[in-house]
């Protein structure tokens, strides 16, 4: 971990709101040149002050901060974010802005620690011409930045991040996730797991050392002891995030003999995982189920039938992707400049500039045409409700994001030279969320098997 | 010069004082510079005693931790109680691993308190239920004797707060230094055997000196996890440890101010660094350190200094241990 | 039974093998140099990412694939030549004889500056490289799979253990080795260029380092921070070994890869607590290490 990155709100001239000196100097000029138009030129003065005070007010850019990973093991489900985000604000620019102003991003790097990402936000969320804060990547980061969101009135929307905690006891004002949570990104792998294998007995789980891992495991282990009680968890390891090697831990998974092995492993760690488990028989051992395995289709060759999802509806291959031509025009554009098709990180942060995009859109039609304030944007995105280029969000009083979750397993692919997600199943984005306010991992609990009876098959989803 | 002492003092001190006025945005890195700046008081305060330890930034993570944990107490979250809370538990933890580890010097003084200092590292990270693990715990706004701010009116008093404490805090050091208990600790570091044959305990007063170092730390630890409001294992890791003292032998150990002004140039030069050469910050850090410690071995408070008296009033807290403090050591 | 313990056995010593490498070159180091080098983890994820580097051009020229093997000795060796002698020349010479807090603190800077060196020259994008790892299969050791390759890597840290201790007994410049570390002041009267065993010795340390890295790489991706994660572990195992001693280091990886195993057996939640409780421990007991010989105290 580096030192302390610094906090200076940067001195800037403030082109949102005007600060005292720039106001005061132009507030002169103005009456210079209204002295010198009451005698000679009237009307264009008039002119002249008014395009002046018109651009006092609004902003000539629409600045941004895109937090992401873009080095380190997690830079391998950083960087898709990051790559589409410049896509995104290429294609929004070109096609005039939003409310006609020009994005223009800084990129923050989320490895550098959360004390570093807490500096660059502090300092970006200080220099009010800075509008919207698309942060961030990890729970850890989010959770540590949510209640400075709330202290530096900062609208933020949490592009990836899924913990439930996030958004569970405090009522954000500013802190916005259109993605859904792990409640149901975890339970729908457990119901897909127990539709097509009933006979998983003994389950194994390798999870990431932070929250985003614990909270999947403890998720994971109360949907298995809902829906299926005679299910053994036989091995819960927690590698450290950013762990270079899992040999032990694979020999560990092997030796438990599990049916399943459930995994959250993410970026470079679950490339490295797959890597080193694949030679080592464990996909031939175990039905193994990769929660984030859609980011490593195009990198790394997994067997057929490995249980995939991408928590949430961002697959780019989908049904209602592939019907949508925007995002068809994204993925090649994507594809064509990176050499690789759109995995879920990069279609999740193009739909967190979607509902960017509409809030801010919004909050200017409530003002008549004028460009709002951080307050306005911030509102405009309660109770928004989002055609994204995957799907469908709406979002919820608590600010969380209602969406579809597609599984499926790998299958080879006529089409292309990488496994592709077969025998999906999108279950509706409000089946697996539990009611607001209501402690979610109880809630589980509270469902049945006739629940998971009445949910959609895999395979379903064509 | 010691005439001149209290004079630059209070100009260093007014100035501190001002520059939140002048430049708001140097509060909170200058806040985060003082809080650096008492763990690597902690470690110049060993390293005159020719102790390295590699392992003190447990007590700065162990003062944020404590803050952390007190702030999660609805009867404990208040700034004077956490200040004072986590420098006592900093002080009772360096005071009872201190007991084991003083009798030791040089390389294995400095292994164990990194075989210490990793320990407890692993377990902030693997610990999960009780501190978050990686994730590290959140510290939310304390109250200031019962009090509640908003956290910008929070930072502007904990800057002042850390400022008092500052200037307190380093008048008790320096009274430390000049008494015979400061002696004994520089002369731990020339020969320790003839120091017990005059009587005088090397343990107790490596004991003492290590004791205090981690109540330093420990309230630097606390100050920062208010300011950032976040804390992490990370301050516990190793390298944290080098950089402290990097700090500390950059400003310089010979008075109490060099930390600080080590601290303070530090978190100066890395403010300004970051927008145009981020990736190049930790090589900024090491060639200074190799520059300084090649050219400069008494730290940038030696060029406040000027040169070291010869004089019989040598013994003044200023001129006389730096050059020799940090090259000696064991053969 | 025994098929249960297997798989720990096999797990504890390729673990061993891949931090014996890298902990016995701090340890030889510290023995003729008589310098703690903070800067010996670098060297590791140097001598990795050379490795890695490599092996991913010859794939993309199309070299045959059994060329990654002496690539991953070329790229050690590279490393070593590149740095050893350099680094030793213009920075540790400064510091033999000072203390130790400014031998740690050079080396230190050093650490920095080659963190941030690899940064600029290698990416901070994870690099992988396993063509040498699939070209060798797989055995079934208590019904469990291990690579051939982990099994490959037991049995080189042996020849390392066995050539070092060969090396310094029956060669001339083992012997001329072991003379400095046992006086150098005579040695240097009897007429040894103490300077050029110096810089020779900095340069094996470097050489094991660079390997340790570069054949852990075909099992394990390499990222930034690998160096400052490598450095403390192999700390700790030259520290229990004891630091100079070069068959301590291999007894103590071997005791801190084992804890390590048994706790991702039995005390998961303790997997990465495990290796430095270990070193806590025997340092608390011993801080000359298991092997260690205790210093008398100057006068």
């Amino acid at each position: 971990m580096t030192g302390l990155k610094g906090n200076g709100a940067v001195a800037k001239p403030n082109k949102l709101l005007g600060n005292g000196r720039l106001g005061e100097k132009e507030w002169i000029m103005k009456r210079k040149i209204g002295q010198w138009a009451k005698t000679v030129l009237p009307a264009a003065a008039l002119a002249l002050t008014t395009s002046v005070a018109v651009a006092q007010d609004n902003p000539d850019t629409l600045n941004i901060g895109v937090f992401t990973f873009t080095s380190g093991p997690a830079a391998a489900y950083g960087m898709p974010g990051k790559q589409a985000a410049e896509l995104m604000i290429e294609r929004i620019n070109a096609d005039g802005g939003i409310g006609g102003l020009p994005i223009e991003a800084k990129f923050v790097d989320e490895a550098q620690g959360a004390e570093g990402v807490i500096s660059e936000y502090r300092r970006m969320a200080e220099d009010p011409s800075n509008q919207v804060a698309v942060a961030a990547l990890s729970s850890g980061n989010c959770l540590a930045l949510a209640p400075l969101g709330e202290q530096l009135k900062m609208p933020t929307i949490a592009w990836n991040c899924d913990t439930h905690q996030l958004l569970l006891n405090d009522r954000l004002q500013y802190t916005y996730r259109p993605n859904g949570n792990t409640i149901p990104e975890f339970t729908a792998f457990v119901a897909y797991l127990l539709e097509r294998n009933p006979d998983v007995k003994r389950v194994a789980i390798i999870n990431p050392d932070y929250s985003f891992g614990h909270d999947a495991a403890e998720i994971v282990k109360t949907a298995f002891e809902t829906f299926a009680p005679d299910v053994e968890i036989v091995a819960e390891l927690f590698p450290k995030l950013g762990a270079s090697t899992y040999q032990t831990e694979i020999s560990r998974l092997s030796s438990a003999r599990p049916d399943a092995i459930f995994s959250n492993l993410w970026g470079g760690d679950l490339e490295n995982f797959v890597r080193q488990a694949s030679p080592r028989g464990i996909f031939m051992q175990s039905q193994v189920i990769l929660a984030l395995g859609e980011t490593v289709l195009q990198r790394v060759d997994l067997p057929e039938g490995v249980i995939v999802g991408m928590l949430g509806d961002g697959y780019w291959l989908s049904p209602d992707s592939q019907a949508n031509a925007d995002t068809v025009a994204f993925a090649e554009a994507y594809h064509k400049r990176y050499g690789e098709y759109p995995v879920f990180p990069a279609m999740k942060m193009a739909n967190a500039f979607v509902v960017m995009k509409a809030a801010i859109e919004k909050a200017i039609d409530a003002k008549g045409g004028e460009w709002p304030t951080r307050d306005e944007i911030a509102a405009a995105m309660k109770g928004m409700e989002v055609d994204t280029m995957t799907g469908h969000v709406r979002i919820r009083e608590d600010n969380d994001g209602i969406v579809d979750q597609v599984i499926g397993v790998t299958a080879k692919s006529d089409t292309y030279d990488f496994k592709v997600i077969a025998d999906m199943v999108r279950y509706d984005g409000d089946v697996f969320m539990a009611p607001i306010d209501e402690e979610p991992v109880e809630w589980i609990r509270t469902l049945d098997s006739a629940f998971l009876k009445a949910l959609p098959k895999p395979g379903s989803y064509k | 010069m010691t005439r001149l002492l209290p004079l630059i003092t209070a100009i260093a001190v007014l100035t501190l004082l001002l520059l939140p006025v002048v430049l708001p945005w140097s509060q909170f890195i200058i806040t985060i510079a003082i809080a650096k700046g008492f763990a690597a008081l902690g470690v110049a305060l060993l390293l005159r005693g020719g102790l390295i330890s590699i392992g003190h930034a447990m007590y700065f993570a162990i003062g944020a931790y404590v803050t952390a944990f007190m702030m999660k107490s609805d009867m404990l979250g208040d700034l004077a109680l956490l200040l004072l809370g986590s420098t006592l538990v900093a002080t009772l933890v360096g005071l009872i691993v201190g007991s084991f580890l003083v009798r030791f010097r040089a390389i294995f003084f400095a292994m164990l308190n990194l075989a210490v200092s990793m320990v407890l590292f692993a377990l902030f990270s693997k610990l999960y239920g009780l501190t978050g693990g990686t994730d590290g715990m959140r510290v939310s706004v304390p109250a200031i004797f019962g009090n509640v701010l908003d956290k910008a009116a929070f930072d502007g008093v904990l800057y002042y707060v850390c400022i008092a404490l500052l200037v307190i805090v380093g008048f008790l050091v320096r009274a430390y230094f000049k008494s015979p208990l400061g002696y004994g600790l520089k002369a731990i570091h020339t020969n320790e055997v003839r120091l017990e044959y005059l009587g005088v305990s090397a343990y107790s007063i490596t004991l003492i000196a290590y004791t205090i170092s981690a109540a330093l730390a420990g309230l630097g630890g606390a100050m920062a996890a208010l300011s950032i409001g976040h804390v992490l294992p990370e301050y516990a890791y190793w390298t944290e440890s080098g950089h402290l003292v990097l700090t500390a032998v950059l400003g310089g150990i010979g008075g109490v101010a060099g930390p600080f002004i080590g601290s303070v140039f530090l978190e100066a030069v890395h403010t300004f660094a970051v927008d145009f050469a981020a990736d190049a910050w930790n090589m900024i850090l090491g060639a200074t350190l190799l520059l300084v410690i090649f050219f400069v071995p008494r730290g940038l408070f030696g060029l406040f200094e000027g040169k070291p008296a010869k004089r019989a009033s040598a013994d003044e807290e200023t001129g006389d241990t730096p050059n020799t403090a940090i090259e000696g050591g064991a053969k | 039974m025994l098929n249960s313990i297997l798989p720990l056995l096999v797990d504890g010593l390729a673990n061993a093998a891949l931090i014996f490498f890298v902990a016995v070159g701090l340890t030889l180091v510290f023995s003729v140099l008589r310098i703690l080098n903070v800067a010996h983890g670098s060297f590791y994820s140097i001598g990795a990412y050379g490795a890695a580097s490599l092996g991913l051009w010859l794939v993309s020229v199309g070299a045959n694939p059994w060329l990654s093997y002496p690539a991953l000795l070329v790229s050690a060796a590279l490393v070593a030549a590149l740095f050893g002698p350099t680094i030793e020349r213009l920075l540790v010479r400064w510091t033999y004889g000072k203390g130790e807090a400014i031998q740690i603190l050079v080396t230190f800077g050093l650490f920095l500056i080659l963190e941030d060196l690899q940064r600029m020259v290698f990416g901070v994008q994870s690099l992988y490289q396993d063509t040498p790892m699939t070209l060798l299969g797989v055995t079934m050791v208590g019904g469990v799979v291990y690579l051939n390759y982990q099994i490959l890597l037991i049995v080189l840290a042996l020849i390392v253990l066995i050539g070092l201790r060969l090396l310094i007994k029956r060669t001339r410049m083992g012997r001329l080795l072991a003379a400095v570390v046992a006086d150098r002041e005579v040695s240097e009267a009897m007429g040894i260029n103490t300077d050029r065993i110096f810089m020779l010795a900095f340069s094996i340390g470097v050489f094991l380092a660079a390997l340790g890295g570069a054949l852990a790489t075909p099992t394990t991706g390499v990222a930034p921070g690998l160096g400052a994660e490598t450095m403390v572990l192999a700390f700790a195992v030259a520290a229990i070994g004891g630091l100079g001693q070069i068959e301590g280091a291999a007894i103590a990886a071997v005791i801190v890869a084992t804890a390590k195993v048994l706790a991702v057996y039995f005390v998961p939640a303790l997997d990465s607590v495990a290796p430095y409780l270990v070193m806590l421990a025997v340092l608390m007991v011993r801080p000359q290490g298991l092997f260690g010989v205790a210093e008398t105290r100057r006068v």
